[in-house]
């Protein structure tokens, strides 16, 4: 179930980086709105999965995860290219996660 | 000319200054979300809540001045290996060298995924800046 939790948290964070790019500084009412609703969310869905999971860890998972998720929206919907860099820091929070779940520490 | 060239470079150190800052807060946030147990402990919840507020608004300000790419992976950064550190600390949790190995790898590759997503997006977003 924490798995659940993250990956919904996750889906949330990447919704409050979107949103907070679009708020320019939180000068926009619904951009800023639609920033502190999603990370109250994501909030409050990363402290169920940290009741699992050790903070350090999850949170790790959360952010990393998330990171991820932009950069691959961003190359799907809005034209930014995937290049290797990005391709080698993704591998590398991908094998960081799988290697934490493996070992038991996740 | 002299002069403002160095009130750019008072303006870089203080937004330099307000990221660090914001990474702070970013642990303190990880910290008390951890703390909160999922938002039942009132303590740790209104310290959770604060840390939120206090950690986007430093980010949002120091990203005013320094790139986005740049920025976001200093304060990722900082918060990851911050809550990778103090997680043992404050709640008694222990940090296997394994686990310090793999939380290693992924901290290295979000902050290098965020570097690596910075130029281009300077390049198009510093013109819309005011």
């Amino acid at each position: 179930m924490h798995w659940f939790y993250l990956g919904i948290a996750v889906v949330f964070e990447i919704t409050v980086a979107i949103s907070a790019g679009k708020a320019q500084g939180f000068t926009r009412p619904a951009w800023t709105t639609a920033t502190l609703v999603s990370g109250g969310i994501a909030t409050y869905l990363l402290s169920l999965a940290l009741l699992t999971f050790d903070v350090g860890v999850g949170y790790a998972i959360w952010t990393s995860v998330a990171g991820v998720g932009i950069v691959v929206l961003g190359a799907l919907f809005f034209g930014q290219r995937l290049d290797w860099r990005k391709l080698l820091g993704i591998a590398a929070v991908i094998a960081g996660v799988v290697g934490l779940q493996l070992s038991g520490a996740a | 000319m002299t002069s403002e060239t160095a009130t750019a470079r008072s303006d870089r150190a203080r937004a330099w200054f307000v990221l660090l800052l914001a990474g702070a807060f970013e642990v303190g946030y990880a910290l008390s979300v951890g703390g909160s147990q999922g938002f039942t402990v009132l303590s740790w919840s209104l310290v959770a809540v604060v840390f939120f507020l206090l950690t986007l608004f430093a980010l949002s300000l120091a990203l005013r001045t320094i790139d986005v790419g740049i920025g976001y992976a200093v304060w990722a950064g900082i918060g990851a290996v911050g809550a990778a550190l103090l997680g043992p600390i404050f709640f008694g949790e222990n940090l296997t060298p394994v686990k310090a190995f793999w939380l290693t790898v992924i901290i290295v590759g979000v902050v290098w995924l965020k570097l690596s997503d910075s130029p281009k997006r300077t390049r198009t977003e510093r013109p819309a800046q005011p």
